[in-house]
């Protein structure tokens, strides 16, 4: 939403023309305050009216849940366990997929004995294994963490070696003639050259983190974003299921934005290539 | 009469009048390439034979082989047939005595200007302390015309400011012998002058052995000790003349000189005829 609201910034910073006046930010906000407000009142409306309030509840309902949420302080408790689990994950995936694949990267044999089992294990959505971390681990917070770990592990690992392959041979040559050791090739241009690749890594699995903590929630947990949705379910509240949802959606549109302008503001990313 | 600027050597001859070992020698050095089921012979059996501290300057069109000769000096590709030898000993592998320029660019982009330079004095192999290396850095960036950009990317560089960058980082190191293959291509008219008069400079300082390869035959001639005009498919020598404009050379005015504009003349001639030879083809 922000890159939008600054097109709208630079827009109104231009001479008013007719036909660009329905993209000053004014109108725009007001525009989309107006599609939001027509989707609440016709839901509140045909709540109970036209559909059973069982099935689609009504904002009304739903708010009154969020609200109950915010004071008892469960809202906190699930928003916490999920945030938890994603960033305890995502660390222990990031180091040690950027560690082994370091190390099979430097020892070349190696990496070609392992990798076709790595790749087998890439190819699968990780959410198979879910259950099976349920059972070996228990319904807690820990199979959502290793549910986030091996699915960031995978990413990050072959980010880094597919960063360690991508090398000249014309610039490791041009090294080698100046007189480098493989040890100087390898700090001096392997491990440069894969740095953009492990960012990049870096930054794709923040969001497949997400998906698996949720989704590790949603099959089996006790806290939880994901959980919230899955309980409610169960006991047919449907209030508490879209209040969940729009909890997700927001936990969304914030870990985004927290992403968005980290990834603008960190200078070690840019890298002039 | 007396042509003291014409005078041919035949290769023969001048190994005999060489005392010790030829720095780098080519005998019967053939390169044969085979792309999809056809043989190219990139290089037709040549003999060469460069004395320590010559200047040599290989001139020719595109495709005749001289980058060729300049890969296997460097061990970059071993011979199809024949014998590369450095220094009296056969090339096997990378010839680290040599510095090479290559055509291709491979400054290393995420470092900046004097970072690169720098290169090859962080190696093990030199050994040289940070604050030597600091002062030569600099000296060598003000060297090649790139003072005031020492902090700036490659990717903020024009071609040509990037090609000096890759000079300065082997010139920097001084090796024994310098491979460059058209280093001063992407210059303009001024800077290739200047870059010309830094490198015979340098070269004839440091007693550093070159060769020298470029299309353009007065630049071949206003800094080579002896220019060998190639000819294409297969590539080979077509001529080899010593210049005897004596050194140390003026390259600003060298063109004005004697020996100069016949010299110029005769290997144009026998450039022309290579040139007419390759575009019918």
């Amino acid at each position: 939403m922000s890159a939008t609201l600054q097109a709208d910034a630079a827009t109104a910073a231009m001479p008013q023309r007719n036909s660009r006046l329905w993209k000053t930010p004014a109108v725009l906000t007001v525009l989309r305050l107006l599609i939001v407000a027509v989707v609440l009142v016709s839901w509140e409306f045909s709540s109970d009216r036209i559909i059973s309030k069982f099935w689609v509840s009504s904002p009304t309902a739903v708010f009154a849940v969020f609200q109950l949420w915010v004071i008892d302080g469960s809202l906190w408790i699930h928003l916490g366990a999920t945030l938890q689990a994603i960033v305890i994950g995502y660390v222990i995936g990031c180091a040690s997929g950027i560690l082994l694949g370091l190390l099979l990267g430097f020892l070349p044999r190696v990496q070609r004995i392992f990798v076709p089992f790595f790749s087998a294990f890439y190819a699968l959505p990780k959410i198979a294994l879910a259950p099976l971390f349920v059972i070996i681990l228990g319904i807690g917070i820990e199979s959502k963490i290793c549910l986030v770990a091996v699915t960031v592990f995978f990413l990050l690992l072959f980010a880094t070696m597919d960063g360690m392959r991508d090398i000249d041979e014309d610039v490791v040559e041009s090294l080698e003639i100046m007189g480098a050791t493989r040890t100087e090739i390898a700090t001096k241009l392997v491990m440069p050259a894969a740095k953009p690749w492990i960012f990049t890594g870096m930054r794709l699995s923040v969001r497949y983190a997400m998906t698996a903590a949720i989704l590790g929630e949603v099959i089996a947990a006790n806290r939880g974003i994901g959980f919230l949705i899955e309980y409610n379910s169960g006991m047919f509240n449907a209030a508490g299921v879209f209040a969940a949802v729009a909890l997700l959606v927001l936990f969304g549109v914030a870990v985004t934005e927290f992403l968005t302008r980290f990834e603008r503001g960190s200078a070690v990313e840019k890298l002039p290539f | 009469m007396q042509n003291n600027s014409l005078s041919e050597v035949p290769h023969v001859v001048a190994a005999e009048r060489m005392g010790g070992v030829p720095r780098i020698e080519l005998r019967g050095a053939e390169k044969c390439f085979s792309t999809r089921g056809s043989e190219v012979q990139a290089l037709a059996k040549i003999d060469l034979t460069v004395r320590p501290q010559e200047f040599l300057a290989l001139v020719g069109p595109s495709g005749c082989g001289k980058t060729t000769v300049l890969n296997l000096v460097a061990g970059l590709l071993s011979p199809t047939s024949g014998q590369v030898l450095y220094n009296g000993a056969p090339v096997t592998g990378l010839n680290r005595s040599v510095g090479y320029i290559t055509q291709k660019d491979t400054v290393l982009p995420w470092r900046t200007v004097e970072s690169n330079v720098g290169i090859a004095l962080e190696l093990h192999c030199r050994n040289v302390p940070a604050s030597e290396r600091r002062d030569r850095v600099a000296r060598m960036i003000e060297l090649v015309g790139l003072k005031g950009f020492e902090k700036h990317f490659p990717a903020e560089l024009s071609g040509g400011m990037r090609r000096r960058v890759a000079l300065a980082r082997t010139l920097i190191y001084e090796p024994e012998t310098l491979l460059m293959d058209e280093p001063f291509g992407a210059l303009d008219a001024q800077l290739k002058l200047l870059m010309q008069d830094q490198l015979q400079k340098l070269t004839h300082m440091a007693k550093i052995t070159v060769i020298f390869v470029t299309h353009d035959l007065s630049e071949a001639i206003a800094l080579g000790d002896r220019v060998a005009v190639f000819s294409p498919r297969p590539g080979s020598i077509r001529t080899m003349r010593k210049v005897d404009i004596p050194r140390p050379r003026d390259i600003f005015n060298v063109r004005f000189s004697d020996g100069f504009s016949r010299l110029h003349e005769e290997l144009w001639n026998e450039l022309k005829d290579g040139i007419a030879y390759g575009t019918n083809v």
